[in-house]
């Protein structure tokens, strides 16, 4: 628990930080958001019938994400070309990044634990990208050192001082300590679990894991319960479960699945010399990086600014309707096969007949990007976490630099964990950008009294519906067990076929629907990339 | 009270004090803010006009003195002894604490100007009834010019070399003050303050003796204790604080307060990282690559080589190799090796240097980094880093690395060992007493084994060194038992455990 004291400070603090950028003019930047305005026309059914001639494409995809570009890489890797739509201005979905400013930064996923063995396109991809630089003897992946996070990783901000790493053991009380402990050893087991199907107990992506009942059942319970009955009572126990399940699933403890929970702590199984320090992937555009990479290998077709609305499979291929949102023109395209690399509740717009049964709770995220003239403090980690904050801490675009220099942006994340989400997605979104930026300021006033002062703009982004929540029940009763194909010639790519958002599972659903796509069309693919 | 018959040779001996004095606090400052906010061109400049301003302000100010002359007198004089004696402690301790450094300078300088301004005018009309106005004139300006002089010449040669800056200050104080006190001798005895104002005097005596006394145990040791001697040279660039002493003896460089060399025993240092590795190389280099070391003092060895075509010194800090290639106590020490035609200075950061040059390979690398500190530096010394240098020396290449005091920090100096071993290099540790330093350690490598036999000759006669020579080399590789090997980690970008582990050791040594 924070002491009434701190606490009194942190708010004074925290006001002073909100009236000082408030009247500080200097500080500008811009409210970008994903066009949830554009997207809302779905709504409406549009009934004009487009009135060009079609155009003709092999494949369409629609959307530029994760899994869209990965599905865009294996269909090129079969010399199948791609056309993608994509409703934003921007590629990458909501690992996209920005170019502005005196170094790239992530607009959202920004990071990606080594992948696990079973990942095999997510290692692929990273071989052909030469992330991944070989195979040692014992059969582990090393990487490029460049691009594993640099030390410090992360540092926390506890009452008054920064701590490294994320648990600030030597402020912790014995009882703090001792739950710490015992919850890593829970873990610990967990990591090295099988169930009786012979699987790992949790391993990316989701569907190797095992289906062992006993596992299963933990999906019943929510992260809060299954601490409660574990025992679990610190304040500061659940305020560090809590930051794994915000971050990585933009859920509290309570809105978030036992079984994703404890997915984010015990699945990792590479062990090698080279991953005794950080074994996070980052870039300095985040996990732009991968996207940028994704659409240079597979050079796809892209359209931005096209809301497809429509499709319809014809006797020998697929019609896809969409507006061109700059004219504001209908048009159709004819293709072979087309794949909705878009969340469930779109794709169920455009093909009605999409699977009802996969209806995700959607979480918000606000992101902030920070340019500053100058870091306001010396020691600089990757990750900074603030206890207690209102959002999830900073990431320092240019940390794995290897030059000096004092400019940079930090992107500030914000996961809104609650359930109420179509009521958080509406209070974001009617929010202006001077009330999210003085929220920001003042949610990292704590640590960085004097950061409006080196500030040079805060850009935001809105995420409306920025990831599926793995919510209590989210895996049903019959797991990993829906096909891509929704119909003949229409694939489905997206996490919310897992329900939860992480780089390789959007990366294997890319992969999957693209092979299947393969199948369909009699196209010789040749091994399947993705594992066993 | 004097004989009336003293009156003139002493009011005219108190105008030699108060124009040396008064000289030698503008000296004072104007040093003071030279060394501490660089360009003394300017700094002297603008000390000079605001002091001869404020002179003027003083003078005129003069006017409205219009009783009891030697009262007012004997009390600028004391205000004198007490702003000027304590100007440069004063100025010293404004810059280290608090900050506002310019503010203080120009209002000591104005403060002092202005009460010096007062005196003359003063001390003229005190002595207009005892002597005609053109003898007055004449003596009263010849004595103030004589002064000038006197300080001028006593200021660099014996008071800053002596005395130092802060005890000049307060001499000078004290010196005033005596005039002061003197002064008073020449009040009517039935005069009611002639008492107090003895007191005042003889009080602000005693504070700037004690003072004196004090300054050697506070303040001189704050500055010395840190620097050691005089400040010739004081800059800021954008990565750190450059400072040059010089005493009689060394000159020294030091980097945001850390020693990077003494001029007596720097030649053990670079000699040491030098030939050894020349030695091991068997040839004499031609084309030599040097990372860190802007001081020239490494390129100087270097030189020394005929045969040598180019060396590429790659420094971050633009004003570290500009100040060893301009300033004349810097090029005198590196002999203007930085000018020479075959050196190229590039001023990048070395990692991202080496991750993109495409020079062809260099026979030497010659790595000269500050210890790794903290991670910015530890990168410097990591897996990653040393692969890229092995790419940059050839297959019969080889490379020296200083890598800190294997002997105060042990683990440090082997983890770097440890690290370079992962990049596959073959090693050759060297170690070898540096005076400044303590015993100081250096990784000779290459990427084939036989750099691991110790050298036997130097390719250099001993003509050109002042301390090595090839009788000393068997026990340099030779590591006793408090420096040996132990088992150290890898420097990795993603862990950096020799930051910590250097710290640590360092640390224990406070």
């Amino acid at each position: 628990m924070m002491r009434r004291r701190e606490l009194l400070q942190t708010t004074a603090v925290a006001w002073f930080a909100e009236q000082a950028l408030g009247d500080d003019r200097r500080i500008t930047g811009e409210l970008k958001g994903a066009s949830h305005a554009v997207g809302h026309l779905l709504r409406t059914a549009i009934e004009r019938p487009p009135s060009n001639p079609p155009e003709r494409a092999e494949v369409v995809v629609i959307g530029s994400g994760a899994s869209g570009l990965s599905c865009a890489w294996r269909l090129a890797s079969v010399g199948v070309p791609t056309r993608i739509l994509e409703l934003e201005s921007f590629v990458g979905g909501t690992s996209t990044w920005g170019e502005d400013g005196v170094t790239p930064h992530p607009w959202g996923a920004h990071y990606l634990p080594v992948p696990e063995p079973g990942a095999k396109g997510a290692l692929r991809l990273l071989s052909e990208l030469g992330v991944l630089t070989g195979w040692d003897a014992a059969g582990r992946p090393r990487f490029r050192d460049e691009m594993l996070c640099h030390a410090p990783e992360e540092r926390l901000f506890y009452r008054g001082q920064w701590f490294d790493g994320l648990v600030p053991r030597s402020a912790l009380s014995a009882s703090e300590r001792h739950e710490v402990d015992r919850f890593l050893s829970i873990v610990e087991s967990f990591s090295e679990r099988r169930g009786r199907d012979g699987k790992p107990a949790f391993t990316l992506p989701g569907a190797l894991s095992s289906t062992d009942p006993e596992l299963l059942a933990l999906d019943r319970l929510s992260m809060d319960r299954w601490l409660r009955e574990q025992g679990f009572s610190t304040p500061l126990l659940r305020w560090l479960v809590e930051y794994a399940t915000l971050d990585d699933f933009g859920a509290s403890l309570e809105q978030c699945s036992a079984w994703a929970g404890l997915l984010y702590f015990a699945a990792r199984a590479f062990e090698s010399d080279q991953l005794g320090g950080s074994r996070y992937l980052v870039w300095p555009e985040g996990n732009g990086y991968l996207m940028r990479g994704l659409r240079d290998l597979a050079r796809p077709e892209i359209q931005n600014a096209a809301l497809a609305y429509a499709l319809r499979e014809t006797r020998d291929g697929v019609e896809i309707d969409y507006v061109d949102v700059a004219t504001e023109t209908t048009r159709r395209i004819t293709a072979r096969a087309a794949v909705l690399a878009v969340p469930g509740f779109i794709a169920r717009r455009l093909v009605p007949k999409a699977p009802p049964r996969l209806e995700r709770t959607t979480s918000s995220w606000l992101v902030a990007n920070l340019h500053l003239r100058r870091r306001p403090d010396a020691t600089q980690a990757w990750d900074s976490i603030l206890y207690g904050a209102r959002g999830l801490g900073y990431v320092d675009a240019d940390h794995q630099r290897l030059r000096d220099g004092e400019r940079t942006v930090w992107t500030y994340f914000r996961a809104h964990g609650g359930a109420d989400t179509p009521g958080i997605r509406h209070g974001l979104l009617q929010k202006k950008w001077a009330a999210h930026a003085s929220s920001v300021v003042a949610d990292l006033a704590p640590a960085h009294p004097e950061l409006s002062g080196e500030l040079e703009r805060i850009d935001l982004m809105v995420w409306g519906h920025a990831m599926p929540r793995p919510t209590p029940g989210f895996l049903g009763d019959t797991p990993w067990s829906h096909p891509p194909m929704l119909s003949r010639r229409i694939a489905w790519a997206h996490v919310d076929l897992t329900g939860f958002a992480l780089f390789e599972e959007a990366n294997a659903h890319g992969l999957r629907a693209a092979e299947a796509i393969c199948d369909a069309l009699g196209v010789e693919r040749g091994e399947t990339w993705l594992g066993a | 009270m004097l004989p009336r018959r003293y009156v003139p040779p002493v009011l005219l001996a108190s105008v030699v004090v108060i124009a040396t004095s008064g000289l030698v606090y503008e000296l004072l400052a104007g040093t003071i803010a030279s060394y501490v906010l660089g360009d003394s061109v300017a700094q002297f400049s603008i000390v000079i006009g605001l002091y001869l301003f404020a002179m003027g302000v003083g003078s005129y100010l003069s006017k409205y003195i219009e009783q009891r002359l030697l009262e007012r007198f004997v009390e600028v004089e004391l205000a004198v002894a007490l702003v000027g004696g304590v100007s440069a402690p004063l100025l010293f301790a404004v810059y280290t604490s608090w900050g506002a450094f310019r503010a203080a300078l120009y209002i000591t300088v104005s403060v002092i100007g202005m009460l010096v301004g007062l005196e003359i005018p003063l001390l003229i009309r005190l002595l207009k009834f005892r002597l005609e106005l053109k003898d007055l004139v004449a003596r009263v300006l010849a004595l103030d010019y004589v002064g000038a002089l006197v300080a001028s010449l006593m200021f660099p040669l014996i008071l800053v070399p002596k005395l130092g800056i802060h005890r000049t200050s307060l001499a000078f104080g004290l010196l005033n003050a005596a005039v002061a006190l003197a002064a008073t001798f020449l009040m009517p005895v039935e005069h009611r303050s002639r008492i107090r104002m003895r007191i005042q005097c003889v009080a602000v005596m005693a504070g700037l003796i004690f003072g004196a006394i004090f300054i050697d145990k506070g303040v001189v040791r704050a500055e010395s204790a840190y620097f050691g001697a005089p400040i010739i040279y004081n800059a800021q660039s954008p990565y750190q604080r450059v400072v040059i002493t010089q005493s009689p003896r060394t000159t020294r460089l030091y980097l945001n307060g850390n020693l990077q060399f003494s001029s007596d025993d720097e030649a053990r240092y670079h000699e040491v990282l030098v030939h050894p590795a020349v030695a091991v190389l068997g040839r004499k280099p031609r084309r030599v690559l040097v990372l860190g070391g802007g001081d020239g003092l490494a390129v100087r060895e270097l030189l020394k080589y005929d045969g040598i075509e180019r060396i590429l010194l790659v420094d971050l800090d633009a004003k570290v190799t500009e100040v060893f290639r301009n300033v004349p106590v810097a090029t005198q020490l590196n002999r203007g090796s930085l000018n020479d035609p075959r050196v190229e200075v590039r001023n990048e950061d070395a990692f991202t240097w080496i991750q993109q040059s495409d020079e062809p390979a260099f026979d030497l690398a010659v790595v000269d980094f500050p210890d790794p500190s903290n991670y910015a530096l530890g990168k410097l010394y990591s897996l990653t880093f040393f692969r890229y240098l092995r790419e940059r020396v050839g297959v019969h290449g080889a490379v020296v690395v200083q890598s800190t005091s294997p002997y105060y920090a042990r683990k440090a100096f082997w983890t770097v060992a440890t690290t370079m071993e992962a990049a596959d290099f073959h090693l050759l540790p060297m170690h070898c007493y540096v005076p400044s330093f303590g015993e100081w350690g250096f990784l000779v490598a290459g990427p084939e084994s036989r750099v691991k036999q110790a050298p036997r000759e130097l390719l250099l006669g001993p003509d050109k060194l002042r301390f090595l020579e090839p009788s000393l080399l068997p026990e340099m590789v030779q590591f006793p038992r408090d420096m040996s090997r132990v088992e150290a980690p890898v420097q990795r970008l993603n862990d950096q455990p020799l930051v910590s582990i250097y710290t640590r050791e360092w640390d224990s040594w406070k």
